[in-house]
């Protein structure tokens, strides 16, 4: 696992229920310019809108449960006993923004006390209230596209930084503003096509891999062969042709055009920075339609003097809990019910960015099935036997990153390196890397590249 | 005396609502100009307030003229804990700590059949004082925080003058001029130059060889003034609130226009300018070039300071660098003391809007 977000992040591992399958009439429509922020929709649409929002939420202030530890101070209760009562009266959207704003920056102070894993639950809850509040006060009186986005925002805020609340009544609002910004833009389109460039993908340098370094290559195991040859035994393998069926890879190929389409709107975490163990790293918060166009598309020309570009690399994020189109697209792999954990306990992370991103050698606590969907990666596994010649980091933070630069390794700093054996692989679109707990890994990709991991125990 | 108070008035802790909603903002919520602050818990009330403090919700305005008492406003504020022969007080959201000539005493806020406190401890008369040294938090070997446990332990060979205690660190200025700070370190505002923790007070080295005069925090980050009237600065400044450049105050501005636009400029805005998001470091800033500051004060999020001619600068979260010399009508006693205290929000969009005063956090009632 990558160092702790000091932002904060939802902690993996939850339970999470899906959102109700309501019925999707989303047009497969591939923008290529990021969604035109148009000013006020008619006013036609807006009560249609705020009905929908409605319906999913309690009928009246007596089914609106807020029910608080004593860590919540009863001040903070009564300004959410405030916000509730106005929502069911009607008081004006103005002013019921206002009182949700205040219930989230008291929260997100609480969020900023501490190390993010102490902090009190309640407060996470209370956030998301107040997102919740904020979306309701933002969504009831014709909202313009402008409000409709910062009401995505906000619900993304709540998934992400807050807990669940009201049967995960963030995640099912969300769905509703995102189906109607959709359906705003196909309204609009018309021109968006006409700017889609003809991107020339520049051809990836592709390492040489040595035959005799090679991870092993299988087809399609059965489980018990997997468990007793790989799994068991803790040795790395490909397994080819084990996700050819994934739409990801059939009828809803991850091009740029369609991530937008089913998330473009959607605030993901992103990791700026060559590395995670560099100085200037850093995580930030951006639209996944800002993330392309600023980390993606951007990445591909150099700056005016030559020097790389700075990467962003949106990494280790539960993307397919947030955009449940794109869990649609992926499956489980078997090979997972193998281990001791439950199924519901496996986290799924999307790793998505331009060429050149890296991973540091690392090692993380459980195993992993790497399945590359876009572009070539090229990854190096060394065994936690010769964790000695690797070198990891002193500090409790990076306490499972090695210090070396696997690709340009310091020799005078660690001299043992260069005699720590290790696989490699060039990993395409439809291998499945399995890493075995604790082996150290190191990743770097060679193209746009979009991966699944599948971390389980 | 005359008190000021502007900011979050959600309960009424500033002025109790009332339907003229004079100073443009919904229901009274936020105060935006200064308005004088009346004791008025039940209207009948009419000493003559020394000092103040408040917390997120409430304020309590002590009154030390003839039999000592405080008044409380707010949330809650009418349930009544028995405050006669009380000196001084410490005000948190959840407890009320008061100071009485022989001992404190701390009451739980939220429990409304308060008929015992849920601490208390007597103060030990030395026979140097003819009572408690009134600088809370600062007490005799010690000092007083507004959540359990309530008394904590200091050496006596720092010499504690002041002490002031944000969200997860506290600030010492000892006799000799000295800044010690200790606590948790992630937001820089311990002032060492790194992030880590110190769980004992040491002494802020950058600042060796000055004498510090006052001491002040915010949730996260510390604010000193020398005797020369220079303000030095370390810890978050994600709102602005070391007066330093924010990116997150310049994303705010531009959260106003489109999603867009705001996405462009940031990207040209990283290539001409730098942003400082924690100062770890004490970093000297000159409100104004001309004269030296007397008092500072912080809230949870924002600073403010006086300087010696009279002018209020406040910045961070919520206000930009604002002078209110042209506010105030009264003129300005020389002696200024600024009183931490609670107060609340505003929109950092708003460049114009006067209350800057932070969620949760201390923000400033003015004496006159």
């Amino acid at each position: 696992m990558r160092r702790q977000l000091i932002t904060a992040r939802r902690p993996g591992g939850q339970h999470h229920q899906s959102a109700p399958q309501l019925s999707r009439s989303i047009a497969r429509h591939y923008l290529l310019a990021r969604l035109c922020i148009r000013g006020k929709t008619s006013s036609s649409m807006a009560p249609l809108l705020w009905s929908k929002i409605s319906a999913v939420l309690p009928p009246d202030e007596d089914h609106f449960t807020l029910h608080f530890s004593d860590t919540v101070e009863a001040s903070v209760v009564e300004m959410l006993k405030r916000c509730r009562r106005r929502l069911y009266t009607g008081a004006p959207a103005a002013e019921r923004l206002l009182d949700a704003q205040i219930v989230l920056d008291f929260s997100w102070e609480k969020l900023n006390t501490g190390t993010w894993r102490h902090v009190d639950k309640e407060w996470r809850r209370v956030y998301s209230y107040g997102c919740l509040f904020k979306v309701c006060a933002l969504c009831g009186e014709e909202p313009s596209e402008e409000d409709l986005l910062q009401a995505i925002r906000t619900c993304d805020m709540g998934l992400l930084m807050g807990a669940a609340i009201m049967d995960d009544r963030l995640q099912v609002v969300v769905q509703i503003l995102q189906r109607q910004v959709r359906k705003n833009t196909e309204n609009n389109d018309g021109r968006e096509h006409a700017e889609a460039k003809r991107i020339k993908l520049a051809v990836p340098e592709v390492p040489e891999i040595r035959e005799d370094l090679k991870i092993h290559r299988v087809k399609c195991p059965s489980l018990e062969s997997f468990n007793k040859n790989y799994l068991l035994p803790h040795k790395a393998v490909i397994l080819e042709e084990t996700i050819d069926h994934w739409p990801a890879l059939n009828q809803h190929p991850w091009s740029l055009e369609y991530l937008r389409s089913v998330g473009g709107c959607r605030t993901v975490p992103v990791e700026v920075g060559s590395r995670y163990t560099d100085e200037e790293w850093s995580q930030t918060l951006m639209t996944l339609n800002a993330f392309i166009d600023r980390y993606i598309l951007k990445s591909r020309d150099t700056s005016p003097d030559g020097a790389t570009p700075i990467r962003g690399y949106l990494a280790q994020h539960q993307l397919f809990e947030q955009i449940p189109e794109l869990k649609d697209d992926i499956r489980l792999p078997d090979y997972c019910c193998l281990g001791d954990g439950d199924e519901d306990d496996v986290t799924v992370n999307a790793w998505f960015g331009p060429a050149g991103t890296v991973s540091p050698l690392h090692q993380d606590p459980q195993h992993n099935l790497l399945a590359q969907v876009v572009g070539c990666k090229y990854i190096r596994l060394y065994s936690p036997e010769d964790s000695d010649k690797l070198y990891p980091h002193p500090s409790q933070l990076l306490h499972n990153t090695s210090q070396v630069e696997v690709e340009n390794p310091d020799s005078e700093r660690f001299p043992e390196f260069s005699g720590a054996p290790y696989r490699e692989c060039v990993l395409r679109p439809g291998d499945v890397l399995f890493i075995p707990v604790r082996h150290w890994h190191y990743v770097r990709s060679l193209e746009q590249s979009f991966s699944v991991s599948f971390w389980w125990s | 005396m005359r008190w000021f108070g502007f900011g979050f008035n959600a309960f009424g802790q500033i002025h109790a609502a009332d339907l003229t909603i004079d100073d443009g903002t919904p229901n009274g919520i936020k105060v935006i100009t200064p308005r004088e602050l009346k004791c008025h818990v039940d209207g009948s009330c009419c000493k003559k307030t020394s000092g103040l403090r408040a917390s997120w919700s409430r304020r309590a305005s002590l009154h030390s003229n003839g039999a000592p008492s405080l008044c409380l406003a707010g949330f809650n504020a009418a349930r009544g804990v028995d405050v006669t022969g009380c000196t001084d007080a410490l005000i948190g959201e959840s407890f009320l700590v008061l100071a009485f000539p022989d001992r404190f005493e701390s009451w739980h806020m939220d429990n409304d059949e308060k008929t015992t406190p849920v601490w208390s401890m007597e103060i030990k008369t030395t026979s140097d004082s003819a009572g408690p040294s009134l600088n809370l938090p600062l007490i005799p070997d010690g000092y007083i925080a507004i959540n359990p446990p309530f008394y904590l332990p200091l050496s006596p060979h720092l010499k504690a003058t002041r002490l002031a205690v944000g969200a997860e660190h506290s600030v010492l200025l000892s006799a000799s001029g000295a800044v010690y700070t200790w606590g948790l370190g992630s937001h820089g505002q311990l002032g060492h130059g790194g992030l880590s923790s110190e769980e004992h007070p040491r002494v802020v080295e950058a600042l060796w060889g000055m004498t510090m005069s006052s001491v002040a925090t915010g949730g996260w980050h510390t604010v000193c003034v020398s005797d020369g009237g220079d303000l030095y600065v370390w810890g978050w400044n994600e709102s602005g609130q070391l007066g330093l450049p924010s990116r997150g105050v310049r994303s705010g501005q531009q959260t106003q226009s489109s999603q867009a636009a705001a996405d462009n400029t940031l990207e040209e805005e990283k290539e001409k300018d730098v942003f400082i998001s924690i100062q770890a470091f004490p970093a000297l800033l000159d409100i104004t070039p001309s004269c030296e500051v007397t008092t500072v004060g912080c809230g949870s999020r924002h600073t403010a300071a006086v300087t010696t001619t009279g002018d209020l600068y406040t910045w961070g979260w919520g206000a930009i660098s604002l002078s209110f010399a042209q506010v105030s009508t009264v003129s300005w006693d020389m002696k200024h003391r600024v009183q931490t205290c609670r107060t609340m929000w505003s929109s950092s969009q708003n460049n114009r809007c006067v209350s800057s005063m932070s969620h949760v956090g201390r923000g400033i009632l003015l004496p006159l």
